[in-house]
C-alpha cells in the first residue's frame, strides 16, 4: 500500500499523525507541547560570553582598521561637504550625459536639484561619502570572495552560506558587537553597509565568471598565460556584464542599510533626520527625507544600471559644458552667499501630507477601527491563538465549546474525505493538518509538529539532505529559549507572507495582462523598495495604532513588491512558440494564461515567493519598532540594552528561520523547473 | 523632598567651585565631544552646555549619537560627554561601564522631570471621574480593544524601557492589560491619532515632553510613589501588592568620559555644576517643535537673554 503513496502523501500522513497525536495527548502530556525548561540551555549566555571574548582579542585590530577607514571617510566627507552644491549638480549631470545621453543628464540634474531644494543637501551628502567608502569595500571583498569560490570548487558550499547567513541575519542583530569592536561613529555604519552589500556582488562574479563560454577560456589556456593572466586579462573582462549587475545590486543594498545604521547616530545623514521626525510621528516630513534617498536610490540605480548595457559615446565637450556651468553657478552662490540648507522648498508640502494624514485618521476613524477589529477577531487572532482560544462572546459572539469543536473537525473531515475520494490523497491530508493548526494556533503548536512538519516539507522538497539540515537548525532554536518568541516570528511573518502572496500574485497579473496597470504599478513598487523603512511605520500607527494588525501592514508593504515583480515578469516571459503552439490548438486568453503561462512562470513566481519570505523577516525587525512581540523585539531590546548574547542569538534565529523557508522554497522550484526541464 | 536634595546638591558643588577656585582650562585647542541623542529636550540641553563652554574658550563638536549607543562611545573616549540621561530609560551597559569607572557620573542636571499614567484631555469625557485613578476600575471596557479585549488597553513605555505601566496596573489590581509600544515615535503617532479621532488611551508617560502640551496630556492621581510602596505590599490601597502608588521621581543626570577631569579641568567643573530647569527648558523645546525654529538660533537667543543664570558657572571655574 505505501509503495502506491506519493512522496507529498507520505509526508502529509506522517505530519497529520504527528499532529494528532500531539493534539490528543497535549493536555496530560505538557512537554509534548512547549519544550521542557530543564532541557533548555543557557543559549544567550554562552554566545555572550563567546562573542565577549572575541571582541576584547580582536577590538585592537579592529580599532586600527576603524582608524584606516576613517581617513577616506573623512576625506571624502569634507570634499563632498565642501564641495559647491552647483558642482557637484553639474557633476553629476555630466556623468549622466556620458553614460545615458540626455535622458540621464535629465535624470542627474532633476533629480539633484530637488534634494537641494529639499533642504536636505548636506546631510545627503554625508549618506553619500558613506556609500562612496562603503561600496568599494564591499565591492572588493564580494569580488574577492566570489573569485575564491570560482578558482576552489570545494569552497563554493561553504561560501554559498556565509553569503545567505550574511544576508539574512538582521542588521540591527550584529551593531551592537560592531560598535564595541570598531568604536563609535560612522565607520560602523559603513561597515555593517558593506557586509550586506558584499553578497550581492560575490553571487554576480561567481555566475559571471561560471558563464563565460569555453571557447574563450580554452583561447585564453592555448596563449600560454598563468592562471593569473587567464582571470584578470580573459575571464574577468568577459563576465563584465554579470559584474556590472553586481555593481548595481550591492549599490542599492549599501543604500539601504546605510539608513537603517543611522539608529546608533555618530553622523548627521538622512538616516538620523528620518528617525528624528518618525519620533514626533510627522509623517509629511520623514517622507520627505525619505524621498531624498529615494531620488538617490534612482539617480543611482540607473546611471550603474546603464553602465552594464552597452553604449554609444557621448560627445565630451556637453559634459565640460555641464560643469563649467556647476563652476559658475558656484561662483555665483559663493559670492552671493547662497546656502540651500535653509530652503525647505517642500517644508510646505510636507506639512499638508501630514496634516492630511491626521485628517484621514480623524474622519475616517470608526471605518478604519472597523477594518483593523475584524482582521484581528477573523484573521490574525485565530491563525495565532487557535479558533479554540480566539472564539470568544466578545469577538465572534458566541464562545467556542466541544460542540463547535466537533461540529469543525466534522467539517473538515468530511472536505478531507471528498478531497480523498476523488484521488488527491495528499490535498485531503494536508487539510488535516491545517484544520489542526487553525484549531491550535501557530504560536501554541506543539514543537513536535513544528519540526517533524518542517523536516518532511524538507524531504517532499529536498531529500534527505534538507530534512536534516532543517531539522538540526530549527533543533537549535528549540533548546535555545528563544522558540516561543521565534514561534510569534512565524506567525506574523507567516500571516504576511501568505497575504502577500495572493495580493501580489494577484496584482502581478494585472500588471502582466494590462500595460496600463503596470505603469502604475512600476513607480509604486520601485517607492516601497527604495524609501527607507522606518517611514511606513508612521501612518501605519496613526491608522491602525500599536499592535499586530499595524506590524502586518507594515511588513506587507515591504514584502509584497518582489511577489508582484516576479509574478508579472514570470508570466510575460513565456516562449512565444508555447504561446503560439496554445493558441493554434484553439486556446483563449485566460485558458492561455492560466494553462501555459502560469505553469511556466511557476519556477520565478516561486523566486518571488522566496524573495518575499527573506523580505518579510527583514522587515520583521522594523516592525519591533511599532511593538511586536517575537524575536524582532528580542533584538531591538539587545540593541537597546547592548546585550550582545541576547542579540546574536535572536539574530541567528531569525536567520535560521528565513534560511529554512529559504531552502524548502528553492527546494520546490528547483523541482519544478526539472519538471518543466529547464 | 527632591529639591531640598538638589538645593543641598548645588551648595556642595559650590563650595567646592570656590573651595578649589578657578580650574586651568587645558587643552583648548582639541574639541570637547558631546552626544546629541534623539529628542529635542537633549538637543536644547546640550548646545547651552556647549555654548557655556565657547563662552569658556573652549572648542566644542556636537556629535549625534542613539542614546542608547552612546555609553561604549563615552568609555572609548570618542564621545566625551552626554548631559541628559533619564534614570528611567538608561541601558545596562551604562551601570555596567561606571562600575569598571570606564565612565563617570558627572552630577544631576537638575531638570525635573515627571512619569505617570496619562491621558489626552478629551478622554475625561469618555471616563467620567478622571484624574483619579480610582475612576479607571469602572470604565476599563471603555479603553478595551481587539487585543486586549475583555481588558483595557494600557500603551506602556517601549520594551526596552522597562515596564512601569505594567507593573502599576497588576500593582493597583486594575482591569487593564498593558501593550507595549516599539518607540517613541510610536506612543507619539498614538497620542496623535487618539487626540484626531477622539478615542480613548490611557498610556505611560513623561515630561518635560512637547507632546505634553501639543496633545494636552493629563496624567492620572495616583498614591504618591513613596519608597515604602516599592518595598511593602502592606502600603498603600492594594494591601498585597507592591506598586500600588505613582512612579518614584525620576532622575536626570550627566555623564563623561573618566579622562574629562584631567584634560580639560575647568570644562570638567563647568559641566558639573551646569544645572537647567523645566521653566528654562520647555520653553526652548515648544520654540522647536512647535514653531519649528532651528535649535541653534532658539539656544543662542536664550543664552544672550540670560546671561545671570549660566555666567556665574562658567566665570567660578575660569576666574
Amino acid at each position: 500500500m505505501s509503495l502506491s503513496l506519493t512522496r507529498g502523501a507520505q509526508a502529509a500522513l506522517l505530519v497529520l499523525a504527528v499532529a494528532v497525536i500531539t493534539r490528543l495527548l497535549g493536555g496530560q502530556m505538557a512537554w509534548l507541547v512547549g519544550w521542557p525548561e530543564a532541557l533548555t540551555v543557557p543559549m544567550t549566555e554562552w554566545v555572550g560570553a563567546a562573542v565577549g571574548s572575541f571582541l576584547s582579542v580582536f577590538k585592537p585590530i579592529a580599532r586600527f582598521f576603524s582608524l584606516l577607514l576613517s581617513y577616506p571617510m573623512t576625506w571624502i566627507g569634507a570634499l563632498l561637504g565642501y564641495a559647491p552644491w552647483p558642482l557637484v549638480l553639474g557633476g553629476v549631470t555630466a556623468l549622466g550625459w556620458m553614460i545615458g545621453g540626455l535622458r540621464l543628464a535629465a535624470l542627474g540634474f532633476f533629480g539633484l536639484g530637488f534634494v537641494v531644494l529639499s533642504g536636505y543637501w548636506a546631510e545627503s551628502m554625508n549618506t553619500l561619502a558613506l556609500v562612496v567608502v562603503s561600496v568599494p569595500l564591499a565591492l572588493v571583498t564580494g569580488a574577492a570572495i566570489g573569485i575564491l569560490a570560482y578558482e576552489y570548487p570545494r569552497l563554493k558550499g561553504p561560501v554559498q552560506a556565509l553569503l545567505d547567513i550574511m544576508q539574512t541575519v538582521p542588521t540591527f542583530a550584529y551593531l551592537t558587537p560592531l560598535l564595541v569592536l570598531f568604536g563609535f561613529g560612522p565607520v560602523v555604519g559603513l561597515i555593517a553597509s558593506a557586509i550586506y552589500a558584499a553578497p550581492p556582488m560575490a553571487r554576480n562574479v561567481l555566475l559571471g565568471l561560471e558563464r563565460v563560454e569555453h571557447e574563450i577560456r580554452e583561447a585564453a589556456v592555448m596563449s600560454g598565460g598563468t592562471r593569473r593572466q587567464q582571470l584578470f586579462l580573459v575571464e574577468l573582462p568577459a563576465a563584465t556584464t554579470q559584474i556590472m549587475v553586481g555593481i548595481n545590486q550591492s549599490l542599492m543594498a549599501a543604500l539601504s542599510m546605510v539608513i537603517i545604521a543611522a539608529v546608533i547616530g555618530g553622523f548627521d545623514d538622512i538616516g538620523w533626520e528620518v528617525l528624528l521626525t518618525m519620533r514626533k510621528a510627522l509623517f509629511g516630513q520623514s517622507f520627505l527625507a525619505g524621498l531624498v534617498i529615494v531620488v538617490f536610490a534612482v539617480v543611482i540605480d540607473r546611471m550603474s544600471g546603464a553602465l552594464a548595457l552597452q553604449r554609444p559615446a557621448q560627445d565630451r565637450r556637453v559634459a565640460w559644458a555641464m560643469l563649467a556651468a556647476g563652476l559658475a553657478v558656484s561662483g555665483w552662490a559663493l559670492a552671493a552667499g547662497w546656502n540651500p540648507d535653509g530652503v525647505a522648498a517642500f517644508d510646505g508640502v510636507a506639512d499638508r501630507v501630514d496634516d492630511a494624514v491626521g485628517r484621514f485618521t480623524a474622519t475616517n476613524g470608526a471605518a478604519l477601527d472597523a477594518v483593523k477589529n475584524n482582521a484581528m477577531f477573523y484573521g490574525l487572532l485565530p491563525l495565532r491563538i487557535g479558533l479554540a482560544d480566539a472564539v470568544l462572546p466578545f469577538t465572534w459572539g458566541f464562545s467556542w465549546t466541544a460542540k463547535h469543536g466537533a461540529i469543525f473537525y466534522g467539517a473538515t473531515a468530511a472536505i478531507a474525505g471528498f478531497l480523498v475520494w476523488r484521488g488527491h490523497l495528499t490535498a485531503g491530508l494536508v487539510i488535516g493538518v491545517l484544520a489542526i493548526m487553525l484549531e491550535t494556533g501557530i504560536s501554541q503548536l506543539p514543537w513536535p509538529v513544528v519540526i517533524v512538519g518542517a523536516g518532511a516539507l524538507g524531504w517532499v522538497s529536498g531529500g534527505w539532505k534538507l530534512t536534516r539540515l532543517v531539522v538540526i537548525l530549527l533543533g537549535l532554536i528549540l533548546i535555545s529559549g528563544l522558540w516561543e518568541r521565534a514561534l510569534l516570528s512565524l506567525y506574523l511573518s507567516g500571516a504576511s507572507v501568505v497575504a502577500c502572496a495572493i495580493l501580489g500574485g494577484a496584482l502581478g497579473l494585472w500588471g502582466a495582462v494590462s500595460e496600463t496597470a503596470w505603469r502604475v504599478l512600476r513607480p509604486v513598487c520601485d517607492l516601497l523598495q527604495t524609501i527607507p523603512l522606518f517611514v511606513f511605520l508612521i501612518p501605519v500607527l496613526m491608522f491602525f495604532q500599536i499592535g499586530e494588525f499595524s506590524a502586518f501592514l507594515a511588513i506587507c508593504l515591504y514584502a509584497i513588491v518582489p511577489m508582484i515583480r516576479y509574478t508579472r515578469h514570470g508570466l510575460i516571459n513565456t516562449p512565444e512558440e508555447l504561446i503560439e503552439a496554445a493558441q493554434a490548438t484553439g486556446a483563449g486568453r485566460w485558458q492561455t494564461l492560466f494553462e501555459v503561462r502560469a505553469p511556466y512562470a511557476a519556477p520565478t513566481i516561486l523566486l518571488g515567493l522566496n524573495q518575499t519570505i527573506l523580505y518579510a523577516f527583514a522587515m520583521l525587525v522594523i516592525a519591533a519598532l511599532i511593538g511586536t512581540t517575537g524575536l524582532g523585539q528580542s533584538i531591538y531590546l539587545a540593541l537597546g540594552q547592548a546585550d550582545v548574547g541576547l542579540g546574536v542569538t535572536a539574530g541567528a534565529a531569525m536567520a535560521i528561520l528565513a534560511l529554512v523557508a529559504d531552502r524548502l522554497v528553492q527546494g520546490f522550484a528547483e523541482e519544478r523547473r526539472r519538471a518543466l526541464g529547464l | 523632598m527632591k529639591a531640598t536634595l538638589r538645593m543641598g546638591l548645588s551648595a556642595v558643588a559650590l563650595i567646592t567651585a570656590s573651595a578649589v577656585g578657578a580650574a586651568e582650562l587645558g587643552a583648548t585647542d582639541e574639541p570637547i565631544k558631546l552626544a546629541l541623542n534623539e529628542w529635542t529636550g537633549q538637543h536644547v540641553t546640550t548646545r547651552v552646555a556647549g555654548e557655556m563652554l565657547m563662552a569658556a574658550g573652549y572648542k566644542v563638536e556636537y556629535v549625534t549619537a542613539g542614546m542608547m549607543n552612546q555609553f561604549q562611545a563615552i568609555a572609548d573616549g570618542d564621545i566625551h560627554a552626554t548631559l541628559e540621561i533619564w534614570s528611567s530609560n538608561v541601558s545596562d551597559q551604562y551601570a555596567v561601564l561606571k562600575d569598571e569607572g570606564k565612565l563617570e557620573e558627572l552630577s544631576d542636571l537638575g531638570l525635573e522631570a515627571r512619569e505617570g499614567i496619562a491621558y489626552p484631555a478629551h478622554v475625561a469625557d469618555l471616563c467620567p471621574g478622571l484624574p483619579a485613578w480610582e475612576a479607571l476600575q469602572d470604565c476599563a471596557m471603555n479603553f478595551a480593544t481587539a487585543e486586549t479585549l475583555p481588558q483595557g488597553r494600557l500603551v506602556d513605555y517601549p520594551a526596552d524601557w522597562g515596564t512601569p505601566g505594567a507593573d502599576r496596573m497588576v500593582g493597583l489590581d486594575l482591569p487593564f492589560k498593558a501593550v507595549p509600544a516599539g518607540s517613541e515615535g510610536a506612543l507619539i503617532a498614538e497620542l496623535r491619532a487618539s487626540t484626531e479621532k477622539k478615542s480613548p488611551l490611557l498610556i505611560t508617560f513623561w515630561q518635560p515632553h512637547w507632546a505634553m502640551s501639543a496633545y494636552d496630556v493629563k496624567f492620572v492621581d495616583l498614591p504618591p510613589g513613596e519608597p515604602a510602596c516599592f518595598e511593602d505590599p502592606a502600603w498603600g490601597p492594594n494591601p498585597n501588592a507592591v506598586n500600588d502608588c505613582d512612579f518614584a521621581p525620576s532622575r536626570i543626570f550627566k555623564a563623561g568620559w573618566p579622562g574629562l577631569k584631567e584634560k580639560w579641568p575647568a570644562a570638567y567643573e563647568i559641566l558639573v555644576n551646569y544645572t537647567l530647569s523645566v521653566e528654562d527648558q520647555q520653553p526652548m523645546m515648544g520654540a522647536v517643535d512647535v514653531e519649528g525654529r532651528p535649535v541653534e538660533e532658539v539656544v543662542s537667543e536664550w543664552i544672550g537673554a540670560n546671561q545671570a543664570k549660566w555666567k556665574p558657572v562658567v566665570d567660578a571655574a575660569t576666574q
